[in-house]
C-alpha cells in the first residue's frame, strides 16, 4: 500500500453475547486499506470477517479501538451521520443481496441516490447496463436469478460512486459459473472507477486478483502471502 | 411511486393480516365512536339543562289565589276562579335572605282590558328590564324594550297587540288597585318571548305559543309602573340567581328559613333535578367510557399485534434502507405512512359506520332516567378520539420495530432471518 490509507482500523476488538456465553469476534485487529486498493479478506465461517466489514460500514460499533474511513471516525458517528456516511462514502454488497422485493431492479439501484436526495434515472440505467441487466430493469427481484440479483446489488453499490466498496461474500449464494461472472464484473467495475474494494470471502481458492490478501482466524488477522 | 411501493407494496401473505388489522381497528373505532357519541349527546343534554333550566336560579313565588282577578266592566261574564299570583313577598325580607345574590323582582297580575266595545284577558308583568334580560329572552320586532325610567310604558307581544288592535304609540287602559284607570303606552312589540319560570296559563289570553301550558304572552311594564297598578311594592315572585350551582342548597335553606312563617310563599329550585342529571351523566360517562376502554384494550391490542407482526416482517427492509444511507426517519417513513393510512382509514370507516347506524335518539338505560333520551352526536372530539386511538394502535405496532432499528446495531437487524 502506498500513500494515505482510505480505511484505517486500529486495535479493534469486538465481542458478542450469545445467551450466557461471550464470543470474541475480533481481537485487537489493525488494518489499513489504501485508496484504489483491492483487498481480499478470507477466513472460515465465524472468523469475524463480516463483523469487520460491518464495523467499517458503520453498521456496528467496536468494543475497543477505532475505525477511520476517509478521515471520519466511523465508530463514533451518531446514527443519522452514520447513514449519511454510508450514502456518500460506502457501497455495500450483501451476501443475501438485501434487495427490496417490491421494487424493480432500476428502483433498487436508485435507492442510494434517493437517500442523498438526488435520484438519477439515467445513471441507474447506465449501471444496470454495466452489469448486463439493461433489459431487466423493470423486473422485481423475485423475477431475477441469484446471479442477476447480485449484479443488481453491485449496480446499487456503485450508485453514488462511493470511495469504498464493501463486498460481503458476494458469490456465497451463487454457482461457480455465476460466481466467476459476478466476481469478474465486480472487480472490473471497481478498478475501472478507481475505487477501493474490500472483499470478504470464506473461499481461499478465489481468483488471486486482489492487491493484498488477509486472513481472519478466530478473530485474529494475519497477512496471506501472494 | 417508489415511496408508495415502499409503504404499501410487497406485503404478500401479510396483506391479509393488514386487512384484518384494518377491519378490527374500524370495528374498534365504530364501537368507541358510538360510545363517545352517546357520552357527547349526554354532555350536550346536560349543557342544555344548564342553559334552559338554569339550576343556579331559585324561584320565590306567592301561591295562586283569585285576589287580583278583576271582573269585567262590560259584558255578562260569570264569576271565574282564575289563579293569579298574589303579591306577598316583602322585598326587604327577600333581600336580607339572599344576601349578595342577585334578585330579579317581578309583579305578575291578570287584568281584563277594555278595548273598544270588547274586553280581553291580558297577563301583565312588572319586571326589572335590565335584570330580566339576563334570565329571560325577549325579541323585539318593532320599537324598543322597556327601561327602568319609563312611566306607564308597556311592551306587548304580537298576539296581544293584534288582539287589542294596537301598535307602537297606541295606548290601552288598565285598572289600578285604587279603581282608577292608567293608560299604558306601547313602546315595543315582541315577536318572541321566553319568560323564565312563567306562571301557568290559567285563562284564555292571546298567546305566542298556544300549545304551551305556561304564559307565553302579555304586557310588560317596568316594576315602578306595576307598583302603581298593584298599589303596593310587594312582589308576586322573584328569581334569585346564585353565584354558582353549589350555592343553591344553602340559598334555598336561607329562603325557607326567612319565609317559614309565610305559608303562601314557596321556594322552588331546579338544582336537585340538575344534580340528578349530573349523576346520570357521570353514570353514562362511566358506563360508555368503560365500554370504550375495554374495546380499545382488547381489539386495539389485537390489531396492534397484527401490525407488529407485519412490521417485524419488514424490519430487515427498513434496516436495508438505513444501510444504504437513508436516515432513520426516512427509513421508517414508509412504515409510518402505512400505519397512518391504515389507522386513519379504519377510523374514518368506523366513524362513518357509527354515524350511519347510530339511532338519532338513544334511549338511556332506566338507571339514567333523569337525563332522558340523548341525541348521539359526533363532533371533532369524537372524531379526534377515534383517530388518535387508531393511530396509537398502529404506533404501538410499530414501536418495537422502530426501537430496534434505532437502538440496536443495524448489522444485527440485517442478520435477522425474517424478511
Amino acid at each position: 500500500m502506498s500513500g494515505e490509507p482510505l480505511v484505517c482500523v486500529r486495535s479493534v476488538s469486538k465481542t458478542y453475547r450469545r445467551e450466557r456465553a461471550t464470543i470474541g469476534a475480533l481481537r485487537d485487529v489493525s488494518l489499513e486499506v489504501g485508496k484504489r486498493e483491492f483487498m481480499r479478506l478470507s477466513g472460515p465461517s465465524g472468523s469475524g470477517k463480516t463483523t469487520l466489514l460491518n464495523l467499517i460500514a458503520g453498521l456496528d460499533r467496536p468494543d475497543e479501538g477505532e475505525v477511520v474511513v476517509a478521515g471520519t471516525d466511523v465508530a463514533r458517528l451518531p446514527i443519522n451521520r452514520a447513514s449519511r456516511y454510508r450514502a456518500e462514502q460506502v457501497g455495500i454488497i450483501f451476501q443475501a443481496y438485501n434487495l427490496i422485493p417490491q421494487l424493480t431492479a432500476l428502483e433498487n439501484v436508485l435507492l442510494p441516490m434517493v437517500a442523498l436526495g438526488r435520484a438519477n434515472h439515467s445513471r441507474a440505467r447506465e449501471l444496470l447496463d454495466l452489469v448486463g441487466l439493461a433489459d431487466r430493469s423493470g423486473h422485481i427481484p423475485s423475477q431475477l436469478s441469484g446471479g442477476e440479483q447480485q449484479r443488481v446489488t453491485i449496480a446499487r453499490a456503485l450508485a453514488n460512486d462511493p470511495a469504498l466498496v464493501l463486498a460481503d461474500e458476494p458469490t456465497g449464494n451463487l454457482d461457480d459459473q455465476n460466481a466467476q461472472s459476478v466476481m469478474g464484473l465486480l472487480t472490473r467495475a471497481v478498478r475501472e472507477r478507481g475505487r477501493t474494494l474490500l472483499l470478504v470471502t470464506h473461499e481461499r481458492n478465489m481468483p488471486q486478483t486482489a492487491d493484498r490478501s488477509f486472513e481472519l482466524r478466530g478473530g485474529v488477522l494475519r497477512t496471506v502471502s501472494a | 411511486m417508489m415511496w408508495m411501493k415502499l409503504a404499501f407494496g410487497g406485503f404478500g401473505r401479510r396483506f391479509v393480516e393488514a386487512i384484518a388489522a384494518a377491519i378490527v381497528l374500524a370495528v374498534t373505532s365504530a364501537t368507541v365512536a358510538s360510545s363517545l357519541m352517546v357520552v357527547e349527546g349526554a354532555r350536550r343534554a346536560l349543557n342544555q339543562a344548564v342553559r334552559q333550566d338554569r339550576p343556579d336560579i331559585v324561584q320565590v313565588k306567592s301561591r295562586f289565589n283569585r285576589a287580583l282577578f278583576e271582573t269585567p266592566r262590560s259584558g255578562n261574564l260569570p264569576p271565574l276562579t282564575i289563579p293569579v299570583y298574589e303579591p306577598l313577598i316583602d322585598r326587604a325580607e327577600l333581600q336580607a335572605a339572599v344576601g349578595s345574590n342577585q334578585v330579579v323582582k317581578r309583579q305578575s297580575l291578570f287584568r281584563n282590558v277594555v278595548s273598544g266595545d270588547s274586553f280581553l284577558n291580558i297577563y301583565v308583568f312588572g319586571i326589572d328590564p335590565d335584570l330580566e334580560h339576563e334570565v329571560s329572552s325577549f325579541s323585539i320586532a318593532r320599537g324598543r324594550f322597556l327601561s327602568r325610567d319609563d312611566h306607564a310604558a308597556a311592551v306587548l307581544d304580537q298576539a296581544s297587540a293584534r288582539a287589542l288592535g294596537l301598535d307602537i304609540g297606541g295606548a290601552f287602559p288598565i285598572r289600578k288597585a285604587d279603581g282608577e284607570d292608567m293608560q299604558l303606552t306601547i313602546v315595543g312589540i315582541l315577536d318572541k318571548l321566553e319568560l323564565r319560570a312563567a306562571p301557568p296559563r290559567s285563562a284564555e289570553a292571546p298567546s305566542l305559543n298556544p300549545e304551551s301550558t305556561f304564559v307565553s304572552s302579555g304586557a310588560f311594564v317596568n316594576i315602578r309602573t306595576s307598583e302603581q297598578v298593584f298599589g303596593r311594592p310587594t312582589l308576586t315572585d322573584a328569581l334569585v340567581v346564585a353565584g354558582s350551582g353549589s350555592n343553591v342548597p344553602d340559598l334555598v335553606t336561607q329562603l325557607q328559613e326567612a319565609f317559614r312563617l309565610e305559608p303562601g310563599i314557596f321556594v322552588a329550585e331546579r338544582y336537585s333535578q340538575y344534580q340528578r342529571k349530573v349523576r346520570d351523566f357521570v353514570l353514562t360517562l362511566t358506563l360508555f367510557s368503560a365500554v370504550s376502554v375495554v374495546t380499545v384494550l382488547l381489539a386495539g391490542s389485537f390489531a396492534s399485534n397484527l401490525l407488529h407482526d407485519i412490521y417485524v416482517d419488514r424490519r430487515r427492509q427498513y434496516a436495508t434502507l438505513m444501510a444504504l444511507g437513508f436516515s432513520p426517519a426516512k427509513a421508517i417513513a414508509p412504515a409510518v405512512a402505512f400505519g397512518l393510512v391504515l389507522g386513519i382509514a379504519a377510523a374514518v370507516i368506523g366513524g362513518l359506520v357509527a354515524g350511519l347506524l347510530m339511532p338519532r335518539s338513544f334511549a338511556m338505560p332506566s338507571l339514567m332516567a333523569d337525563l332522558g333520551p340523548t341525541e348521539p352526536t359526533i363532533d371533532w372530539l369524537v372524531a379526534a378520539s377515534i383517530m388518535v386511538i387508531s393511530i396509537a394502535a398502529a404506533a404501538v405496532g410499530l414501536a418495537s420495530t422502530a426501537v430496534r432499528l434505532v437502538g440496536q446495531p443495524l448489522a444485527t437487524t440485517l442478520s435477522e432471518e425474517n424478511s
